[in-house]
């Protein structure tokens, strides 16, 4: 599959810092459309008056994935009035590790030789044959970094041992496919912690909800509205105040969780959140369980549920759940709020 | 001397004593006149001291004896150190009352320098004078209407106050308009249809009050673009119609910014985050009204309808309460049950429908997501599944001779590989000048940047210099005028410059005098010391001579002979230096006495004492007069 592997890869470009204080994109191979370019700009932290420095940030937007490595540039090099650099991948898949070691290498080539050129050499071969030379006394393999290794690099007992109980508001809006919108000011903690959310919802293995580093920008913004269903990082203090934004509002620092009005009714919680939220924290406490492990156990746990519903389904005519249908169970109020919702994202809802 | 017996009348002239014209110094003062001089001084240094003195002399002797004994009793008490008596005043001498006179002038107070600490300027003087007629407007004492005088009437009538009302004014020379040309139309209809100020009130009372809303207006308006330009026009360095547009066009966004926000109802959060108020925004909300105090709905969801129903649903009872008609207590009763039991049906029926709606609204909203859901995952997959399938065929394409295609594939892969290197190392070849000759601009631009703020605040703080340059140079010029005018109307009475010319070259005259003295008196130890020097030699000399001869004198009758001429000679030199000496100190002494005869003869003593006789005289006439009084009664 290595064809298909490096067809991910869509771009790599090149912003600058100079003496002189502005931040320019330099080069990029192919293209980098206009839109694209801005959004990039505005994630460099190069652009950020010199604040905060970040090694490595990544993000989506338009369903590109891009990963941003930033080195200041030390004495002696073959560039003089550059002072920071940013290379940037753009890629279709998510996989903060295999593009962060590709970008460290194609970093060091580029201060190396002062020239994009070489950089774009090793690009292409990786693009071409999957395989770069690195200067370290080893190569860069596409295949040593497998997506299911990305997937579960993130730490689930950290997200449980933060919020506790309160996980299973998360596992009940990601369930729902709603809206959540994390905050912290670093982000660095905002990409580790929302790069996990998405394995909660292990059967679905879809990543593509998940967008880590978003600005209030309208483009942005824009673009995050195309999705029915993410998980949203911001590291901004002012999104707790655009209701319009979120179904659920995570507050890292304050490690709080609430829910928005207008999502309180779907997010009713009853006693099966109260077992699904039990065996979470059990799992995740329990010191001789890896991630991996824990991940696990929460989807074994969802695909019970899930095959109720199917079953449920199969009874009712043409497979699809009715309310009628569900009314007729007789389950508790919670719950049966819950199944429909949950019947609507799985697809499994009469229309 | 002179100039002091001038300062000395001018002095006392202004005390109030009454100098006739013909007296130009102190010596031609009567004994009146003293007395009369000394007694003003006294009152006006010393009020308390002179409560018992006369101006002028009492005609019996014994009473002039006694004022002149408090007159200079006074005078101590005032701190005159000079010897005083009686006779200081009744019969006087000019150095005594010179000094006398001088000293009591020094103690007279000084006038007040009035302070000049106010700004000066016609504006000043212009307020003064408006005070000082206010204040004697305030002192007049207010009259009843029938007592007062024309003059007073118009100041102290009631009538005189209006209220301050304004009315647009319309200008030929407004300040905006004046940098442009104004078009022929516009002129035309300044000067042909345009009424005057005057004309252009309703009521002449607010004519004043409009003119000068209108004026302060103006001139505000200049100051605060005059204010502005300076601190951040300049700095944007935009010409003036820019950078009024482009505060134009930011005040116009933010104003709509602020509309929009106000209008969306869920632009407040629950959360009570803290929100960017503005006044606009209050604006708004005022006239919005208080709608939503704790309901927070994001989109107008079904609970918006229940709730209106909710409040809806008390309308029906308070229609009930419709005041009674004239019918009978049972029919009526009975026709508002009925009312009510349909209207309950009715209300059923809506409440039963409303929540069919709720729940249909409910399951449409969550269906519909589902459904969108859908078509979104089948969009995108479809969008893969042609990706793939472009691929798929190409390869099938390829797949008969896989081999040879597949060596050729990877050829060509290499190939474009290596192309597209060598076009972008092209490129940079390209693009790399190109960066770094935008970076060395940048760079020169920002060093002009530095340049032209450090030129801009340069101007800055020039204009600033200006400013108080011109502020002090206008003050300094008010304040001459003034001066001028102050100095005009001085009385011109003892130039002040013809005195300090005098005391400067008497200061020099002295200056000379002294450098003479010491020479002279140099000279005089020159010649004292050699007088003591020949003395001596002289001394010496004769002592030798003497005893030499005198060894020889015992033997030979001849040097006794010279030895006794010797002796004589000196003797004679002797006698003769003695003599000179002699001249010297009677020329001396009469020097001394000269002078002496000079300053008795200035005290006028022949006369005071024929005075003092015919006094004498008097009070012994006096005293026997008085003598045969007490015996005869």
């Amino acid at each position: 599959m290595a064809t298909t592997e490096t067809q991910l890869m869509l771009s790599v470009g090149l912003i600058e810092k100079d003496v002189n204080g502005d931040t320019l994109w330099v080069w990029c191979y192919p293209s980098v459309g206009d839109e694209l370019r801005e959004v990039l700009l505005s994630k460099c932290c190069l652009t950020h008056d010199g604040r905060d420095f970040h090694t490595f940030v990544f993000g989506q937007f338009s369903r590109t994935w891009y990963y941003i490595t930033t080195m200041e540039v030390q004495e002696p090099t073959a560039l003089n009035k550059v002072t920071h650099f940013s290379v940037v991948v753009t890629a279709k898949d998510f996989n903060p590790e295999k593009y962060a070691a590709l970008s460290r290498i194609l970093c060091r080539m580029y201060v190396k030789h002062g020239s994009p050129v070489k950089m774009m050499e090793a690009y292409i071969t990786v693009l071409t044959k999957g395989i770069c030379q690195s200067d370290e006394n080893g190569s860069f393999l596409i295949k040593d970094y497998d997506v299911r290794k990305a997937y579960l690099a993130g730490s689930v007992k950290d997200v449980v041992s933060q919020f506790g109980m309160e996980t299973i508001i998360l596992y009940t809006a990601l369930m729902l496919k709603k809206r959540i919108v994390v905050h912290h000011p670093r982000i660095e903690a905002l990409l580790e912690f929302t790069r996990v959310l998405p394995a909660l919802v292990w059967h679905r293995k879809d990543w593509s909800i998940l967008h880590p580093y978003v600005h209030l920008s309208d483009a942005e913004l824009e673009d995050l509205k195309k999705c029915p269903g993410y998980i949203a990082g911001f590291v901004n203090p002012e999104v707790s105040n655009r209701m319009d934004l979120f179904d659920v509002f995570v507050n890292l620092p304050d490690s709080t969780i609430t829910v928005s009005q207008s999502a309180k009714e779907a997010m009713a919680m009853g006693k099966l959140h109260k077992d699904i939220g039990q065996l979470i924290v059990q799992s995740a406490e329990d010191a001789e369980k890896s991630d991996s492990q824990v991940i696990k156990d929460i989807s074994v746990k969802t695909k019970e549920i899930l095959a109720n519903l199917v079953a449920l389904a199969d009874e009712c005519e043409d497979s699809k759940i009715t309310l009628e249908g569900l009314k007729q169970r007789h389950f508790p109020p919670a719950t049966e709020n819950f199944l429909f919702h949950l019947a609507a994202a799985e697809q499994l809802l009469r229309i | 001397m002179e100039e002091v017996d001038k300062i000395l009348i001018h002095a006392l002239k202004q005390v109030g004593t009454e100098v006739p014209e013909e007296i130009n110094s102190v010596k031609q003062f009567s004994s009146e006149l003293i007395v009369e001089a000394v007694v003003r001084c006294i009152r006006v240094i010393d009020p308390g001291l002179s409560s018992t003195l006369a101006t002028s002399l009492p005609p019996g002797m014994s009473a002039r004896f006694r004022v002149g004994m408090s007159l200079a009793q006074a005078c101590q008490d005032i701190g005159y150190k000079g010897e005083l008596g009686y006779q200081t005043f009744l019969y006087s001498s000019e150095p005594e009352i010179r000094s006398l006179l001088m000293f009591l002038v020094e103690k007279l107070p000084r006038e007040s320098a009035e302070t000049s600490d106010q700004p000066t300027g016609k504006s000043v003087v212009l307020e003064r004078t408006i005070a000082a007629a206010i204040k004697a407007h305030l002192a007049v004492p207010w009259l009843p209407p029938k007592c007062r005088l024309p003059l007073n009437c118009e100041t102290q009538r009631q009538g005189v106050m209006h209220s301050f009302h304004v009315q647009p004014l319309s200008l030929t020379n407004c300040t905006k308009g004046s940098s442009k040309r104004h078009t022929k139309e516009v002129k035309d209809y300044q000067r042909d249809v345009l009424s005057p100020v005057t004309a252009q009130i309703s009521s002449q009372a607010s004519v004043v009050a409009s003119i000068l809303e209108q004026h302060t207006a103006e001139i505000s308006a200049a100051q605060e673009w005059d204010n502005e330009w300076n601190n951040q026009g300049l700095l944007s360095r935009f010409t003036p119609q820019e950078y009024c547009l482009r505060k134009f066009t930011r005040l116009h966004k933010r104003i709509e910014d602020q509309l929009r926000s106000a209008a969306l109802p869920s632009s407040h959060s629950a959360f009570g985050v803290s929100r960017s108020t503005s006044d606009l925004c209050e604006l708004l909300q005022a006239f919005k009204g208080s709608v939503q105090p704790g309901h927070i709905l994001t989109k107008g969801t079904h609970f918006t309808h229940t709730q209106k129903f909710n409040f809806t649903q008390e309308l029906p009872p308070v229609a009930k309460t419709i005041p009674t008609n004239h019918q009978s207590e049972g029919d009526v009763q009975l026709g508002q049950q009925e009312e009510l039991a349909y209207l309950q049906q009715q209300f059923q029926q809506l409440c039963s429908e409303v929540d069919h709606l709720a729940a249909d609204m409910k399951h449409m909203s969550v269906t519909s997501a589902q459904v969108l859901d859908e078509l979104k995952q089948r969009e995108l997959r479809n969008s893969e599944k042609e990706e793939k399938i472009q691929v798929k065929k190409k390869t099938i394409d390829l797949l008969p001779d896989a081999d040879n295609n597949l060596l050729k594939l990877q050829a060509l892969v290499e190939a474009s590989a290596k192309r597209v290197v060598n076009l972008a190392s092209q490129w940079e070849k390209h693009r790399a000048p190109l960066v770094d000759e935008y970076r060395r601009l940048k760079d020169i631009c920002s060093s002009k940047d530095v340049e032209s703020s450090k030129k801009l605040s340069e101007i800055k703080s020039l204009h600033e210099k200006i400013r108080v340059s011109t502020e002090e140079a206008k003050k300094k010029e008010d304040a001459y005028k003034q001066l001028v005018t102050e100095l005009e109307n001085l009385p011109q009475d003892a130039s002040r410059s013809a005195y300090t010319q005098r005391i400067l070259e008497i200061v020099s005259n002295i200056k000379k005098q002294k450098e003479e003295i010491t020479k002279i008196l140099s000279d005089t130890k020159e010649l004292q010391k050699e007088i003591n020097n020949l003395t001596g030699k002289l001394d010496r000399t004769f002592a030798v001579t003497d005893e030499l001869v005198f060894k020889d004198a015992k033997k030979d009758e001849t040097v006794r002979k010279s030895y006794k001429y010797l002796a004589a000679l000196h003797e004679n030199c002797n006698q003769l230096i003695q003599t000179i000496e002699d001249t010297g100190t009677i020329l001396r002494e009469i020097r001394d006495l000269e002078e002496q005869i000079e300053t008795e003869n200035g005290n006028k003593t022949v006369a005071n004492l024929e005075r003092i006789l015919e006094d004498y005289k008097a009070i012994r006439q006096e005293n026997a007069s008085l003598a045969a009084k007490v015996r005869e009664g």
